[in-house]
């Protein structure tokens, strides 16, 4: 019940929410009533050898938050900390015989994060699992809309931007899970898997519509998220040497409660935004392996799904459509370690997408299908010396349709890649381990019209391109308590689509290039103590040039992000007291270099020069933050039973964005209007926190 | 003459051979039979190892194949006697799972019972197999961290031990929530979508057959299929979203509008440079709505797909 402030305060006005909760409390009653039934069945195990233990604790945590409606949601994104303090408990039964195992573990009770298990079995013969368990993505708290209805299907009332005025609502979504299984392994070598789960998603997230289209005022919505998933899988097969065989089948169902968001009278037509539709997925796969001779064994997978959808909202536009989409899949392998010093890998891949959505009025009738082939092989040699050379050679052909279009510069092109790869690793030494490795991926873009392959605009998922990738990584061992590792990667992707053999004529994405550098070292110095710590630094540059109206503009993004963390174990009085340190930093500096080409400016509603410049143009601040924490904690343990912990955390996250920085709710005026919800608005916290607990074992 | 010889030799060389191996299987039987010494004996020296051993799985005489139905310790370790005489030490005369066994052995004492478990019938295709990492590297049968699986360390910690780049990506501001603290159980773990044992995508490991067929089993919304397709989506989603962790909100590989304009360059809106003065005080006089807030999403709210919008605007 301690839920329910919570779940209420993200829908405004309060609704009926009995039948969500009424549902998901039901399953949790039932779980939790399971349990209590299933406890005293311990007693009725057999004598022999049975294990009773477990662990029952409470940790209270207490917080000082200085956060904006962004900052409280960033804090507590996948955590429940809404109020000043909580407490949180725990209990964990474990019951083990020569024969049966009987496992209870729940904990965060009445918080947004609670779970509860229960897995139990026979030894070798079977195995049961029971489960449920929440967790929250808060994303703003306090977001604000003109209209009446958040949380709902239907938003009611008249832009105003008088914002102080808005209703305000919140940003969240709770999932909660919970289903359960069951493993059969008496029959071996025949078996059987069987397993069902429910999904409950409630909430609501940030969506947009422009009034009219194209151009128009902006608006920022609340979509309700009202989902319902269940998940099927039933597994069945024969496992013994040299054969593997198994038959699978899978059934997944997506409810959503709300087929469409209506909007306000003053939009244009249709007069509602549509939300995902219900959907169902069935698929049936066959999974074999059988030994060969030689050390070889054969693999396949084969599998058949079919995803189907609803969609009754497109009657408002007078359609038909009924969504379905078949995919086939074909995997087959064949490895082999024939001699000692060689290990060989073939493979051939084939995935289909095969969109037959129907559309009798012609509206939607632009359905994507694909064909993926791949094939390859891969051989490694154990050299002398402890040297281990890989390499390997990787084809693979994309075969994109799309049913209905008509665009001839916008045909899909097919991709051919050609992916080679080399790795090398010795351990040669006690010590040390050290590996390098080469990829180059050629891709090629054939475009099927003159038009396509004109078109000066080349998508980047699509476009030819070359990617480069190298990367050396050190481990090393020096002392039997001392480890260090060191990793770098370079990664360059040059899209090389030329127009008539004109490099950089092409518009879109022209290359990405990054470099990562991550180190980490734990060392333990005998029963004093323990240290760690780990380093990373990444330097990431796009560059992409595109052309307004035939004036080309180029942008040069770059993102460095570098972090740290140390952390560190006193054993101050061993196996009594223990001091527990950490300490994480992370660090991005985001920017974006414009250079306007050929009098861009005063175009396109930017200033005219020298108002606006090659300097005054760039992006300081792109998605720039420092995440930074800090821990002590002290552990005692009175008896080997008796456990308390106390401790203290600082934690702050400083965020800065050229889109967010000084939010204004319902910016400009004309086409250049927006009415704003506040998503992702002031993002930056700081918290103390002060933390304790106790746990008993036994 | 010279091709007596030589058929003699042949002969002599084919019956020694013979007999050679005979005088090996014997004595391999012999000492078979008379190494091993019984899991009591390792207990003498290795009480707590061997303690563990029998509260773990494998010291569940129920279990069929079980080491406790079989050798005990000498199961894994092989016959004893001689490291007994020895009077014992790490590696001395016994087989133990170090760096100084070749990857090849020290898996084949796993799968010598595990080769028929559903979750390792496709070690032979794993990536973690072809980088010669072996079964001792994630898993400790005598010093585990609380779990079903055995493993020397928790989730994502294991992991992130061998992927540094990984732990990288995890710890930037937008990430899955694999590592938050006060989450009671976590609520995704690595395995979540990869099957570190090897599964038909060869390199990533992951779960099923394509990338999406992977996402949506938790975005089950994405799945439609939609009337109004966004072509990239249905493909591959990771070609918008950097799924371990990004700089950026909603895991996105680049920020939006650049984006959307990384393929989108037709004419009209798409196209113009939205810079630092289309920022909420920027001096820029249209198009500002396009780039402040959620840029493009402002209005394209259903870039996923949708219902009713060739445009994704409804």
């Amino acid at each position: 019940m301690s839920e329910l402030p919570w779940k209420y305060s993200w829908k405004q006005p309060c609704p009926d929410l009995s039948a969500i909760g009424g549902e998901t409390m039901k399953a949790k009653m039932i779980l939790v009533t399971l349990m209590i039934c299933l406890m005293p069945l311990s007693y009725a195990f057999p004598q022999d050898n049975k294990t009773i233990e477990g662990e029952i604790g409470f940790t209270g945590v207490w917080f000082d938050l200085h956060a904006k409606e962004g900052g409280k949601a960033k804090f507590t994104e996948y955590r429940d900390l809404r109020e000043d303090g909580a407490v949180f408990g725990r209990a964990r039964l474990n019951l083990d015989t020569d024969k049966y195992f009987l496992n209870f573990d729940l904990g965060d009770f009445a918080y947004d994060t609670q779970y509860y298990t229960v897995d139990g079995g026979m030894w070798g013969k079977f195995k049961f699992g029971l489960f449920y368990d929440e967790i929250p993505h808060n994303i703003t708290f306090d977001a604000r809309t003109p209209f009446l209805g958040a949380g709902h299907d239907l938003l009611v009332g008249a832009p105003n931007p008088n914002f102080p005025l808005w209703n305000t609502f919140d940003y969240s979504i709770l999932r909660r899970q919970y289903g359960g299984g069951f493993k059969v392994d008496v029959i071996r070598p025949f078996f059987l898997d069987f397993s069902f789960e429910r999904e409950n998603r409630d909430g609501i997230k940030p969506t947009g519509a422009a009034e009219t289209s194209p151009g128009g005022r902006a608006f920022e919505l609340p979509e309700p998220v009202e989902y319902v998933t269940n998940n099927l899988k039933v597994s069945a097969g024969y496992s013994k040497k040299p054969l593997f065989l198994s038959l699978n089948y899978i059934h997944s169902d997506f409810n959503n409660s709300n087929t469409s968001l209506g909007l306000p009278p003053n939009f244009n037509a249709p007069n509602a935004f549509s939300l995902p539709p219900d959907n169902t997925y069935d698929k049936g796969a066959f999974k074999g392996a059988v030994s060969l001779p030689f050390n070889s064994r054969f693999s396949t997978n084969v599998g058949f799904a079919r995803g189907r959808s609803e969609t009754s909202v497109v009657s408002l536009i007078g359609s038909g459509y009924t969504g379905k989409v078949d995919n086939v899949n074909y995997d087959f392998m064949l490895t082999s370690n024939p001699v000692r010093f060689l290990d060989i890998k073939a493979y051939y891949k084939y995935y289909k997408r095969f969109n037959k959505s129907d559309d009798p009025t012609g509206i939607a009738d632009i359905f994507l299908n694909y064909n993926i082939s791949t094939y390859g092989g891969e051989l490694g040699f154990r050299l002398p010396a402890q040297f281990y050379l890989s390499g390997g050679y990787k084809y693979v052909k994309t075969e994109r349709t799309k049913k209905g279009e008509d665009d001839a510069a916008e045909i899909l092109p097919f991709n051919m890649d050609n992916i080679l790869f080399v790795d090398l690793k010795w351990s040669g030494l006690d010590f040390l381990e050290a590996r390098v490795g080469y990829e180059n991926l050629d891709r090629d873009a054939h475009y099927r019209t003159l038009q396509s392959a004109q078109n000066l605009s080349k998508r980047f998922s699509y476009a030819a391109q070359n990617k480069n990738t190298v990367k050396a990584a050190v481990d090393l061992f020096p002392l039997e308590n001392l480890n260090f590792g060191l990793e770098y990667r370079y990664k360059k992707i040059g899209y090389s689509d030329t127009l008539f053999g004109l490099r950089n004529t092409l518009f879109g994405l022209r290359s990405d290039k990054r470099h990562e550098l991550d180190i980490s070292a734990d060392y333990r110095i005998g029963k004093i103590a323990k240290v760690y710590g780990y380093g990373d630094y990444g330097w990431i540059k796009f560059n992409q040039m595109q052309s307004a109206g035939g004036l080309p503009w180029e942008g040069e993004q770059w993102d460095k992000t570098w972090g740290y963390g140390i952390g560190a174990e006193f054993y101050v009085i061993p196996k009594k007291l223990t001091l527990i340190f950490q300490h994480d930093y992370v660090k991005s500096n985001g920017t974006v270099d414009f250079t306007l080409l050929n009098g861009l400016f005063g175009a396109g509603g930017l200033p005219a020069f020298p108002a606006a410049n090659q300097d005054n143009i760039d992006i300081t601040r792109w998605d720039d933050y420092t995440l930074y924490s800090f821990s002590l904690r002290a552990v005692y343990n009175f008896t080997k039973s008796l456990t308390a912990m106390v401790g203290y955390a600082y934690e702050r996250f400083w965020y800065s964005d050229a889109q967010l920085n000084n939010y204004l709710f319902a910016p400009a005026g004309g086409t250049n209007a927006a009415f704003l919800t506040g998503a992702y608005k002031d993002q930056s916290y700081r918290a103390n926190l002060v933390f304790g607990g106790v746990s008993f074992k036994f | 003459m010279q091709r007596k010889i030589l058929f003699f030799l042949s002969i002599l060389f084919f019956t020694l051979s013979f007999v050679f191996s005979l005088v090996l299987i014997a004595q391999s039987k012999v000492e078979g039979e008379s190494g091993f010494v019984g899991s009591e004996a390792c207990k003498d020296c290795h009480e707590g190892q061997y303690n563990k051993f029998v509260k773990s799985v494998h010291g569940k005489k129920a279990v069929p194949g079980n080491p406790a139905n079989r050798d005990g310790c000498e199961s894994c370790h092989g016959p004893g006697a001689q490291h007994v005489e020895k009077g014992g030490g790490r590696g001395v005369a016994i087989f133990v799972f170090s760096k100084k066994e070749s990857s090849t052995a020290r898996d084949a004492k796993c799968l010598g019972c595990h080769q028929d478990m559903r979750g390792v019938v496709n070690w032979n295709i794993s990536k973690h197999k072809s980088f010669l990492v072996t079964c001792d590297n994630c898993h400790s049968i005598h010093s585990p961290v609380p779990g079903k699986s055995y493993l020397w360390a928790q989730e994502p910690d294991l992991c992130f031990g061998c992927h540094r780049n990984i732990r990288a990506q995890f710890n930037k501001q937008s990430h899955h929530p694999i590592k938050e603290e006060f989450v009671g159980r976590q609520a995704l773990k690595c395995s979540s979508c990869h099957n570190p044992m090897g599964t038909f995508d060869i390199k990533t490991m992951i779960k099923a057959d394509s990338v999406n067929d992977l996402c949506y089993r938790c975005h089950a919304e994405k799945r439609g299929p939609y009337a109004f397709e966004h072509p990239p989506v249905p493909e591959n989603c990771l070609y918008c979203h950097e799924v371990h962790g990004s700089n950026h909100s909603r895991l996105l590989t680049r920020k939006v509008p650049l984006l959307c304009e990384s393929c989108h360059n037709t004419g009209g809106h798409p196209s113009r440079p939205y810079t630092n003065l289309h920022s909420f005080l920027g001096p820029a006089t249209s198009n500002k709505n396009r780039f402040f807030a959620r840029g493009c999403l402002n209005c394209h709210g259903n870039i996923h797909g949708s219902s009713l919008a060739p445009t994704f605007q409804r």
